[in-house]
């Protein structure tokens, strides 16, 4: 890196340049590829279900992504964000199968319990990482045991189930062939993208993933900045638990096993960087749509299980060895 | 990950040699079970621990493991039971190859070992010398009962899809083959075949995709419950109610589903009393009782709205 001498100002993404354009385009042209790829060589792939269905698919992974995308460009890393889907899950689950009360206010019970859930994991992760300086890749890697134990032991390691019917339904309806759910998690990115392009808060995020003393130094609170990318991190955990949970219509504690990876795949596919400062949560929506699609796609075309894994790593290491190029001609 | 693991271990350790000294004379019977984030072994470790309450003429000493496939901890566990000298070591295994060397150890250090839940492969057991009999169901069986109640539904040709559990562990692989067994047995068309790794959400996603490639599917054999949920869960999305589900386990959650008709069938294998019938044959060795021999089977039963 040899913007040492950059003030937090002076790092605020250009939105519009050209280079912006082209990184998020590259990933763009990679989707396209593999869509046109699959569009060509299976019969079902370009269909309004197929569609409809990667739009489900990729829901979840979206969510806890544009949480990831905060952390890591911030230069963290959160392990997680799976457990703590899982715990928000439980306690959601908990919440709505509550005897003596309307389905209303059961619902609106639940989404703000798994929500809680989620904040108040992010938030541990972010002050005792920030507060003792340690690498967020061990505080969460605790939070990752925390989590997946409290959903355990909350639910006796039970699957909860019998939710109201309302809530039921949202988890499948559709507006135009396109799922609830995914609107939700788009709503989600648009709202990160104006957090992280016109906000304070925003270009101060890339600031610290860029040169943490800089930002330090021009007199701004980086320990709650911090604490707030991690916080958002764990209240998209929470609403992806809400959307699990409406969308399979159980809590189980043993759900999202590993999803974090799947997060800061779909995160550094979508170009951002593992160093921090660089990259975008359009990039991940585009990256979450690559994991997605090679998902399907490949199922589709009836690839066997242990060669539809070994493509997905061989398309993460492509990404990261891009990445590897983008960087060197952005420091150019 | 090694440093958790190693965590783990040395708080089982702790945890094992703190409750030592309370036998009074009573058999000591050690219990490994696995992982018990899985509700099946979460339900046969209650059910073990109630059973020690009822008996009351034994020491119940269990141990779960972190994950399905942890067999570290559980050949740690093992030892440690062999340092405390139990009188008999009850385990689930959560590696059929890997625990015959550990167990060997054990019967050679005069502990009556009974295996249950999973079996020990053979061909490990006759190359270590091992002489084990097996106590449980046969899940080989159980899933080959679901796969024919939904082949006497589709009659020769029905076209399915299988759903398998983790690739590797050894109930997957029997369930599978039970499952295959009745697909050559009603003649039934077998379309794909896919592991959801047990998990809901990923079944819901792979079955979707499944069914996207294989529109004219017409039943889905899943090997466990949590599986056969998100299957029902993408049936019901894509509107199709024309597809039989049949899964394996007969956890609470699929209770409704079973009664409305949405799952065609479950296998219950009465996991609760699992370990506690296990742990009965150990102490009947343990009081002077003949060895077991070969397969002790637990029963198995089809679970079906009718």
């Amino acid at each position: 890196m040899t913007e040492t001498t950059q003030t937090a100002e002076a790092t605020r993404p250009n939105r519009f340049s050209l280079r912006s354009i082209l990184n998020n385009a590259g990933i763009g042209l990679a989707l396209l590829a593999i869509i046109l790829f699959f569009s060509i060589f299976t019969e079902h792939f370009l269909t309004a279900n197929n569609i409809t269905n990667i739009l489900t698919q990729i829901t979840i992974n979206l969510i806890l992504a544009v949480g990831m995308t905060f952390v890591i460009l911030i230069g963290g890393i959160d392990l997680s964000v799976g457990s703590v889907m899982a715990f928000a899950a439980v306690v959601a689950g908990k919440a709505i199968t509550m005897p003596g009360m309307g389905d209303a206010e059961l619902i609106i019970l639940a989404i703000v319990a798994g929500m809680l859930a989620g904040v108040v994991c992010g938030l541990f992760n972010g002050v005792v990482s920030a507060y003792w300086a340690l690498p967020s890749f061990i505080i969460t890697l605790g939070m990752l045991n925390i989590a997946r134990g409290a959903a355990l032991h909350i639910s006796d390691a039970q699957t909860i189930y019998s939710f109201p019917f309302a809530f039921e339904e949202f988890g499948s309806a559709m507006v135009y062939g396109i799922p609830i759910v995914f609107l939700v998690a788009l709503a989600l990115v648009v709202v990160a993208w104006f957090i992280l392009n016109f906000t304070v808060f925003g270009r101060l995020i890339y600031g610290i993933g860029n040169n943490e003393e800089a930002v330090r130094l021009a007199g701004h609170p980086v320990f709650w900045y911090k604490v707030g990318a991690f916080t958002i991190c764990g209240l998209c955990a929470g609403i992806a638990a809400i959307v699990y949970m409406a969308r399979l219509n159980i809590a189980s504690p043993i759900a999202g096993i590993a999803f974090e990876l799947n997060a800061i795949a779909a995160v550094i596919i979508g170009g951002t960087s593992l160093s921090g400062g660089r990259g975008s949560v359009i990039g991940t929506l585009l990256g979450a749509f690559i994991i997605g699609v090679l998902a399907n796609g490949l199922i589709l075309i009836g690839l066997n299980d242990f060669m539809r894994q070994m493509i997905t790593g061989v398309v993460i290491i492509i990404a990261v060895i891009l990445d590897y190029y983008r960087a060197k001609y952005a420091s150019k | 990950m090694k440093f958790l693991k190693l965590a783990a271990a040395a708080a089982t350790g702790i945890a094992l040699l703190s409750s030592t000294a309370l036998a009074d004379d009573k058999p000591v019977v050690g219990l490994v079970m696995k992982s018990l984030a899985n509700e099946f072994f979460q339900n046969m470790m209650e059910g073990a621990k109630e059973h020690e309450k009822s008996r009351g003429d034994y020491v119940l000493k269990a141990v779960g493991m972190q994950n399905e496939t942890d067999f570290e901890s559980q050949i740690n566990a093992v030892d440690t039971f062999i340092t405390q000298g139990v009188d008999a070591i009850v385990i689930a295994p959560a590696d059929s190859r890997a625990m015959v060397r550990p167990l060997k150890k054990a019967m050679e250090a005069g502990i009556v070992v009974v295996n249950f839940d999973v079996s020990l492969d053979e061909e490990a057991k006759k190359q270590q010398g091992v002489e084990l009999a097996f106590v449980g169901p046969d899940n080989r069986g159980g899933a080959k009962l679901a796969g024919d109640a939904l082949g006497m539904k589709l009659g020769e040709g029905g076209k399915v899809v299988i759903i398998e559990g983790n690739p590797g562990a050894d109930n997957a692989t029997q369930r599978r083959l039970g499952f295959e067994d009745s697909v050559a047995e009603y003649k039934l068309d077998l379309l794909d075949s896919r592991t959801a790794h047990w998990e809901t959400e990923e079944a819901n996603t792979v079955f979707s995709n499944m069914l996207t490639a294989n529109p004219d599917v017409q039943g889905v054999m899943a090997a466990n419950d949590s599986m056969a949920i998100g299957v029902v869960k993408a049936l019901e999305s894509a509107g199709r109610d024309d597809i039989l589900v049949v899964g394996f386990d007969n956890i609470p959650a699929v209770g409704p589903m079973i009664e409305d008709g949405r799952m065609l069938a479950t296998v219950d294998q009465f996991g609760t009393d699992m370990a506690a019938n296990a742990i009965d044959l150990a102490l009947e060795v343990v009081a002077g009782g003949p060895a077991l021999e070969g397969w002790v089977k637990t029963p198995i039963e089809l679970v079906t709205g009718e």
